[in-house]
């Protein structure tokens, strides 16, 4: 046993449980925000992520939206990028290798049109070791006959990932839609299907118009808002999900500061992603990391476990 | 950053002294912010117009820009002194530069207004290799014209020259660039590239015009930017075979006859 002083000045422990998931810290990168992270190994230091979240996969490579794709708003941006991406095949044989002696967990994220797909993606990724988790994408709101069906109805979700988890024996991450009235009676779902992990949330549909063509800027129209104007949106989702649903959780939504995370970790969550603030700088994710870890120095908590749900807790 | 300059309005050139950077190759570009600004969110996509290495071993930087927003007005705001992030050299420049392919023969440059910051390295290049360019530069007016004095220059160290025409007739001949480039190429200055920067509708001008006459030729484009380094796969561009490419990554730089104008 040591001292409150001794442990101050001690290294914190940086490690987080997620489930059936150790990691060695609890920043990771958000699907869609940092490719597959291979691709950035110069401009990041991917040894140093808690864990990785591929760009969502689907069994064809898909082209994504024309565009016009993005549009940049008061703290943030919108998107409508339509899930472009390589394939599940082409990323276990070219990405995969580069990535699994890593540190940071590998968790991919799956993108399906049918319920059919994502048990067959699932079926794919099941024998590779270096793949931690899968990520259900159940809630991605740029794809028209998209994920975001399987994200909105309860029954429907619990079936989805009833029939995933029967496919495969990695833990599932399901990400939750935040367009929903009750997202932790989705959470619940999940849970009742054989989720092992809940991510929340994933971008609110929201629209931007350009006064000057007096059309959508976006050529879907609609788009998902990510960046620091949803973070109290998420972090109420985050506290809700985290008290009312058995699962841990992982915090996701316009994360970029030390005190977002720390924000985030008090709600509930057990790890957090970190998405658009990538967009800002491509080192933000270790920068978290150093962050994090001075604060708890700084302020002689021990470990991330401590903080988890403190915010829950009766003061 | 070392200084804004402030131009005619609403043009600045920006220097910055960046340590560790490698040089840019021609066309390719930076993704810049003002200092310490939570707004406008994203960084900035800005061509690297000029360049030279420090005696400290650090690049210094110029960047061209016209105050059109939020981001670009951060930036002309930025004080000597001021630490800003930069994040580059990005994207793909210049292929028949970078290639070393054909160096041979006139090149036509041809510039809308701001456009001309993505010239900037290119002609220095042409000039550095003695290759002989004219350089077409069309404008609203006079003052977008805010670095002919230097296209002028560099294009008569070449043996060329520079071609001005601005919408209101306040400098060079009233009209169009592209009028210009079609009379040269119909009286036979014997171009084999054209190279072009600017508003889509002179760049897909400049595709046609080139495509009709049967030279090569290259596009720095330009669509919003998320992050500027393959990220967040917001800017595409459509390409004639129906796919897209990223303006950041497969471009910003290509080749006219790839791009679905």
């Amino acid at each position: 046993m040591v001292s409150a002083g001794a442990s101050s000045l001690a290294s914190p422990d940086l490690s987080t449980r997620v489930g059936p998931l150790r990691l060695q810290n609890p920043i990771l990168t958000a699907s869609g925000t940092f490719g597959y992270g291979l691709e950035f190994a110069e401009r990041a230091d991917l040894h140093r992520l808690g864990g990785l979240v591929t760009k969502g996969l689907s069994l064809e490579p898909l082209a994504g939206n024309p565009p016009v794709r993005i549009a940049e708003t008061r703290g943030g941006m919108l998107n409508s990028i339509g899930l472009q991406n390589i394939g599940v095949d082409r990323f276990l044989s070219d990405v995969l290798p580069g990535l699994k002696d890593l540190p940071p967990k590998v968790i991919v994220n799956l993108f399906g049109y049918a319920q059919d797909e994502y048990v067959r993606l699932a079926e794919r990724v099941d024998p590779y070791e270096g793949v931690a988790a899968v990520e259900l994408n159940v809630s991605c709101p740029n794809v028209s006959k998209g994920g975001i069906e399987f994200g909105h109805d309860p029954d429907v979700l619990s079936g989805l990932v009833r029939r995933v988890r029967s496919a495969t024996g990695k833990p599932i991450v399901v990400k939750l839609s935040p367009n929903v009235t009750s997202p932790q009676a989705l959470g619940r779902a999940a849970q009742e299907g054989g989720a092992d992990i809940l991510s929340a949330v994933n971008t609110f549909v929201g629209m931007a118009i350009d006064t000057a063509t007096k059309r959508p800027v976006l050529s879907t129209i609609r788009g998902g808002l990510s960046g620091p104007a949803i973070k109290p949106l998420a972090l109420r989702i985050v506290f809700d999900v985290a008290r009312e649903v058995d699962l841990p959780v992982i915090g996701i939504g316009g994360i970029e500061t030390v005190d977002d995370v720390m924000e985030f970790l008090l709600a509930g969550a057990s790890a957090v992603q970190v998405g658009t603030a990538l967009f800002r700088d491509p080192r933000t994710a270790e920068r978290l990391v150093d962050g994090l870890r001075a604060r708890l120095r700084a302020e002689g908590v021990p470990s991330v476990d401590s903080l988890i749900g403190a915010a829950a807790r009766p003061g | 950053m070392l200084d804004v300059q402030a131009l005619p309005l609403p043009y600045f050139l920006l220097r910055a002294r960046v340590a560790g950077m490698d040089p840019a190759e021609p066309g390719q570009f930076v993704m810049v912010a003002g200092a310490n600004r939570p707004e406008p969110y994203l960084r900035r996509a800005f061509s690297v117009y000029d360049q030279e290495p420090a005696s400290d071993g650090s690049l210094v930087i110029s960047l061209l820009g016209k105050v059109i927003g939020r981001g670009t007005e951060a930036l002309a705001e930025c004080v000597p002194g001021e630490r800003i992030p930069v994040l580059g050299p990005l994207g793909t420049g210049f292929h028949s530069v970078a290639d070393g392919a054909s160096t041979s023969g006139r090149a036509a440059l041809v510039a809308g207004g701001i456009g001309s910051a993505g010239l900037g390295l290119l002609a220095h290049a042409l000039e550095r290799a003695g290759r002989s360019f004219d350089f077409f530069y069309g404008g609203r007016s006079a003052e977008d014209l805010v670095e002919a004095e230097t296209f002028r220059r560099l294009s008569e160290q070449t043996g060329g020259r520079l071609v001005r025409t601005t919408e209101d007739g306040s400098a060079g001949e009233r009209g169009l660039i592209t009028t210009p480039l079609e009379e040269g190429l119909r009286a036979g200055t014997g171009y084999t590239t054209v190279f072009t920067c600017g508003p889509h509708g002179l760049m897909a001008a400049v595709a046609r015009i080139a495509a009709a006459a049967g030279i090569a030729g290259e596009a720095a484009t330009e669509t919003p930017m998320g992050c500027g380094y393959g990220a967040c796969l917001g800017c595409a561009v459509t390409l004639k075979n129906g796919g897209y490419a990223l303006c950041c990554r497969q471009g910003p730089v290509f080749r006219l006859e790839e791009v679905a104008w």
